[in-house]
């Protein structure tokens, strides 16, 4: 029980990674607000899981303020704030729309500013009690090396890094601590939007042989899944990670710890 | 002519991008020096002067430095690759691969600074290798990471009389990428699925390498210092994951 008498909200909570994490927070012991969109997400059911939903469109500045009012009345604390919620337009520039670029970045970018903002007064509270503050946003390792047609996504991510670490420069001396993880690929609807997708270049192959050549090019010979994700948020969440901040966390298989592959 | 009047040494110029940089020096009108294990290579330009030389030989080493009182760019580009993993690396593998890349690294520098004056600079030549991993090249990228950690500190430690930077080269159309693809069960559908991973779409070129070692030479890269410099034809700004290559 690593997050025990801890409070935490995640955004994107009903969501692939997102609804993992809400998952090991609750195994963890801790009190969790599972903010999303729709009760199901972007998956097409939820059963109940001991989380209290949070309606919150991460887009706007009124559903950020009134989510923070929610777990203030309900919690009275905030310990954790995982921005989990993130879209991906699988396109390049020259096919992005600026809806889909503006909407890129409102999501992935805007969202995660805006409920970091507004968590700010509940996980300061936190953080003076002596217990632990902890803000864990999602990059990717696409913020690093670009997937071809993913040009939005690829730059949003790259902009949530640098936020991470101008957070966390800005926010550690209140005794906040700000990471993000960048996932390399996982098992999610999101992945399974890019197998099937028009920009994914399935050229002709099957999903299941697109599947395999992927899992190939991963030293680990596997992708993750979203509690490979979850255990690495959990632990930034807890307390072991104490002197953890400012930090870019790639938790990808070994995908990108190697240049392009040179043997057939 | 951007640089006229200053003295290069290059480190294993008898072939590949070490060739490259000798003769883009001596287009720029500097005075090139350059060495290599064994005898002067033919076709080598009559007035760059060759030096017999086993870079992992310190004492080799001090002596070439004593016989050519310093130099204004030193190129450390002798570097040998063995396309081996470490549970099939030998002690002669380490020997040869340490030996050249990293010591031989560390005797130019030890060796030649001393004798730099203010405004010198001095080209590691690194690797992408060297940040990310080739398969079975375990020495080598280890190697060059050491180059690049190696490159930092001598600019921080010699600053502001010396400039030092390294070059991390792509897959550049020479015999070590030769030997890269003789690995592959098809070196040549290795070579095209490589080039469709280059944004350039080709390899790079010796030329390609010697251009930035002129630039980083030059005083026009006054303010550059401690950094590395990745010239790859945008392979490695792509991910290895390309579906559009399965």
């Amino acid at each position: 029980m690593m997050l025990k008498g801890k409070t935490a909200l995640v955004t994107g909570g009903r969501g692939g990674i997102g609804r993992a994490i809400v998952s090991r927070f609750l195994r963890e012991g801790a009190r969790v607000f599972a903010a999303d969109i729709t009760p199901e997400g972007s998956l097409a059911s939820h059963d109940d899981d001991g989380s209290i939903f949070v309606k919150l469109d991460v887009t706007k500045e009124t559903d950020a303020i009134a989510a923070m009012e929610q777990v203030a009345a309900e919690a009275g604390q905030l310990n954790i704030l995982v921005n989990a919620a993130g879209i991906e337009i699988e396109k390049t520039i020259e096919e992005t729309s600026l809806e889909e670029w503006n909407l890129s970045f409102a999501v992935n970018v805007t969202g995660t500013f805006l409920t970091s903002k507004h968590s700010l007064p509940l996980m300061r509270k936190a953080a003076a009690s002596g217990a632990s503050a902890s803000i864990i946003n999602f990059g990717s390792y696409d913020g690093f090396i670009a997937d071809p047609g993913l040009a939005a996504y690829c730059a949003t991510k790259g902009a949530v890094h640098a936020l991470t670490k101008a957070m966390a420069c800005d926010h550690g001396p209140e005794g906040i601590r700000v990471n993000a993880i960048c996932p390399g690929y996982v098992d999610t609807p999101m992945l399974q939007s890019f197998f099937t997708g028009d920009g994914s270049g399935a050229g002709g192959k099957s999903i299941g042989q697109l599947q395999q050549a992927v899992r190939d090019v991963h030293p680990m010979r596997t992708y993750g899944t979203p509690d490979d994700i979850a255990n690495l948020v959990n632990w930034l969440a807890s307390d072991e990670a104490r002197y953890a901040s400012g930090q870019l966390w790639v938790l990808d298989g070994g995908l990108s710890a190697q240049v392009q592959q040179m043997k057939l | 002519m951007r640089l006229a009047g200053k003295r290069a040494l290059v480190t294993g110029g008898r072939q590949g991008i070490g060739r490259g940089i000798v003769d883009a020096f001596l287009r720029e009108g500097a005075v090139v020096t350059t060495c290599g294990r064994g005898a002067r290579p033919d076709g080598l330009p009559d007035d760059v002067i060759w030096y017999p030389l086993d870079v992992a030989n310190a004492d080799a080493v001090e002596d070439l430095a004593h016989t050519t009182n310093g130099t204004d760019i030193l190129v450390n580009n002798a570097g040998v690759q063995v396309e081996k993993s470490v549970a099939d690396s030998t002690d002669a593998d380490w020997e040869a691969v340490i030996g050249t890349n990293c010591r031989g690294v560390f005797n130019l520098c030890r060796a030649y600074i001393p004798r730099m004056t203010e405004g010198s600079s001095i080209i590691n030549i690194g690797s992408i290798s060297g940040k990310a991993a080739d398969p079975s090249m375990a020495l080598y990228n280890a190697s060059k990471a050491f180059v690049h950690g190696l490159t930092r500190s001598i600019a921080v430690d010699h600053g502001p009389e010396i400039r030092c930077n390294a070059i991390c080269p792509g897959w550049i159309e020479t015999g070590m990428l030769d030997a890269g693809f003789d690995l592959a069960s098809d070196p040549t559908a290795a070579r095209q699925d490589a080039l469709k991973r280059h944004p350039t779409r080709r390899f790079g070129r010796p030329e390609d390498i010697a251009s930035m070692a002129v630039w980083l030479a030059s005083d026009e890269a006054g303010f550059a210092t401690g950094q590395l410099f990745t010239v790859d034809g945008g392979m490695t700004a792509a991910s290895p994951l390309n579906p559009g290559l399965f």
